[in-house]
């Protein structure tokens, strides 16, 4: 039963859920924020321990040893541990002087601390009913930290459409866990497959399973914001406190796509026929829809919301292709996205602090009044963009060339038609980036004051710009973790026969 | 357990019960404009997929359906809570909860 050995699977979760306990015990004895938020810190620290130990020694933990296990500790899980947890760091580390002026403080950190557990639930689930309980700690944890700030009614707005969405998702997907749970009888990834394996489709029963995924794919594309499931996402990511905006998009939107990574390449990869078309369509879709959205906006943090709609359709193209290419590039483009996208919406967050305003007028002169904070975007949005030498090239050269070195091993010619959707996007999104820069170095704006920036979120903003530049120019170790992890996803995945 | 179900009502007619509770839940959200009743259309897709686990469980004897059941009236429970405080703190701010005056932000 559950023994030390296995509780080092889900000791990183519990530490995270202890501090959220602790956090508001501390509250009531002090109202600073740096206090409240430097205990979160620790908490996340303490918490990316077990994971980082994982990644370097690589002994797989597994918490409650069913058939195969309900959360696994492993080189998948890890790897998206420490991203969930690297963007819970930043976030945190930048709303110590975001929020300092805010009431109710001890919440926002035990809720930002137990989305971030829920995230962490999710990678390490491999069973479908688990990852959905993690899938809901996790949105409703955001759905209040949305509305944290209880007098802004753009908040509240914000928040209201995202709880309507949320859980109209929520309801898709529960009852296609459940269709396939009466099916297959099972909601373990493995077990579901095999069902499949030993069912192929002359069997009446497989219809039920298309459609229990096509419920699962609106609940969870939802949550990524897959086009047409994306309405939401620019109003939630302009209403929300700009800080939950950064964890939003780098954080929950990136648990979506684990939980189709591990529903796609595990459960049901024995009817991928059914769905590599369907997935596909989708991707293209979503990226030219989000790029082509963005391109008007005048409101930042909405641009930035479409662009990252667009960066969800260049990551779907990992599940189409199938192959362990395909699964590594998808997960290192969502290890680079959480940065290079974290970050300049934590760049945005410290402008607000310093009254510069959300419109993108306003980014005018920028780089003559906060020469640090207009590099920092700048390089952001090119990385963004996928210019060399920065990480968003790097990810993005190892997701394009997957669908292509997949064409060329198995002659299916069509996924070549992925990397090229991709490659003309990313020519389209340059035009909305560069726009930004030009206005921070090129136009005259109304103000030439020098801007005095708080040191925490300074030093949150340099996180991610080092993470940006330093995996841009050296990719090799951490493109070897992503493949290491693709490689411990795809070994639960039962060979076709 | 199984077959003392077996012998009564059949399977399918709890499957079309569950599937005609997710589809006025589905239609309600999509036609309401009142934002409670859509809390409440919420609740109904959330029980419908309880339904179906419970049916699922005394049918093929899976116990795992009935705490899933359990889980999932857990979660639309916690999901009640932080959407009607959502709804509380609107309602104080913009006076409606009628989501066709959530209108500040569009495209």
């Amino acid at each position: 039963m559950v023994d030390t050995e296995s509780l080092v699977a889900v000791l990183p979760e519990l530490l995270l859920v202890m501090f959220a306990i602790v956090i508001p015990a501390i509250g009531l004895g002090t109202k600073d924020s740096r206090i409240l938020g430097f205990t979160a810190l620790a908490g996340i620290a303490l918490a990316a321990v077990g994971p980082a130990l994982q990644i370097l020694e690589d002994r797989n933990a597994v918490f409650f040893p069913s058939d195969t296990g309900l959360l696994v500790l492993d080189q998948f899980s890890a790897l998206f541990m420490l991203i969930f947890l690297s963007v819970a760091f930043y976030v945190v580390l930048a709303s110590i002087y975001f929020t300092k002026d805010d009431k109710h403080q001890p919440e926002y950190y035990t809720l930002i601390l137990l989305a971030t557990a829920g995230m962490m639930v999710v990678a390490s689930a491999t069973d479908l009913f688990v990852l959905f309980v993690g899938i809901e700690l996790t949105s409703l944890s955001s759905y209040a930290l949305v509305a944290f700030r209880k007098k802004d009614v753009k908040g509240a707005e914000a928040a209201t459409k995202y709880f309507i969405i949320g859980g109209l998702s929520s309801g898709f997907a529960l009852f296609g866990i459940s269709l396939i749970f009466g099916v297959t009888g099972t909601t373990d990834f493995t077990l579901m497959n095999e069902w499949l394996i030993a069912n192929p489709y002359p069997n009446d029963l497989v219809p039920v399973v298309w459609l229990a995924m096509i419920m699962i794919v609106v609940g969870f594309g939802f949550k990524i914001a897959m086009v047409p499931f994306h309405m939401w996402a620019p109003d939630v990511y302009e209403g929300a406190p700009t800080t939950i905006t950064a964890m939003l998009a780098a954080g929950s939107k990136k648990m979506g796509f684990v939980a189709l990574f591990k529903l796609f390449f595990i459960g049901l990869i024995a009817i991928k026929a059914d769905w590599e078309f369907l997935i596909a369509i989708m991707a293209i879709l979503t990226m030219t829809v989000g790029n082509l959205m963005a391109l008007n906006q005048t409101n930042i943090k909405r641009m930035l919301a479409y662009s990252s709609i667009a960066q969800a359709g260049y990551i779907l193209i990992a599940i189409p292709v199938a192959t362990d290419y395909a699964l590594a590039g998808g997960i290192f483009q969502i290890l680079t996205h959480a940065f290079m996208k974290g970050g300049a919406f934590i760049v945005v967050a410290t402008l607000a602090t310093v009254a510069v305003g959300e419109s993108i007028n306003s980014y005018k002169g920028l780089g003559k009044r906060s020469p640090f904070l207009a590099l920092a975007m700048t390089i952001f949005l090119f990385s963004l963009a996928g210019i060399p030498p920065l990480a968003g090239f790097a990810s993005k050269f190892f997701l394009f060339w997957a669908p292509i070195q997949a064409a060329t091993d198995t002659g299916a010619d069509w996924l070549i038609w992925l990397s090229v959707a991709g490659i003309i996007n990313s020519a389209i999104s340059l035009f909305y980036y560069v726009r930004i820069v030009k206005y921070m170095y090129v136009e005259k704006g109304e103000s030439e004051d020098k801007l005095v920036i708080s040191k925490t979120m300074m030093a949150a903003v340099a996180i991610c710009l080092i993470l940006t530049v330093v995996i841009g120019i050296y990719p090799g170790p951490f493109y070897d973790a992503c493949w290491n992890a693709a490689q411990a996803l795809l070994s639960y995945s039962v060979p076709l026969p | 357990m199984s077959v003392e179900f077996t012998t009564g009502i059949p399977l399918s007619w709890f499957l079309l019960v569950s599937a005609t509770l997710f589809t006025i839940g589905v239609i309600g959200i999509l036609v309401k404009r009142n934002a409670i009743v859509i809390l409440m259309s919420i609740e109904l897709m959330l029980n419908a997929a309880n339904i179906n686990f419970v049916a699922f469980s005394a049918y093929y004897d899976l116990p795992m359906g009935q705490v899933f059941a359990m889980f999932s009236i857990g979660l639309a429970a916690a999901e009640a809570a932080v959407g009607l405080a959502i709804l509380l703190n609107l309602n104080r701010l913009k006076d409606t909860v009628h989501v066709d005056d959530l209108n500040i932000m569009r495209w």
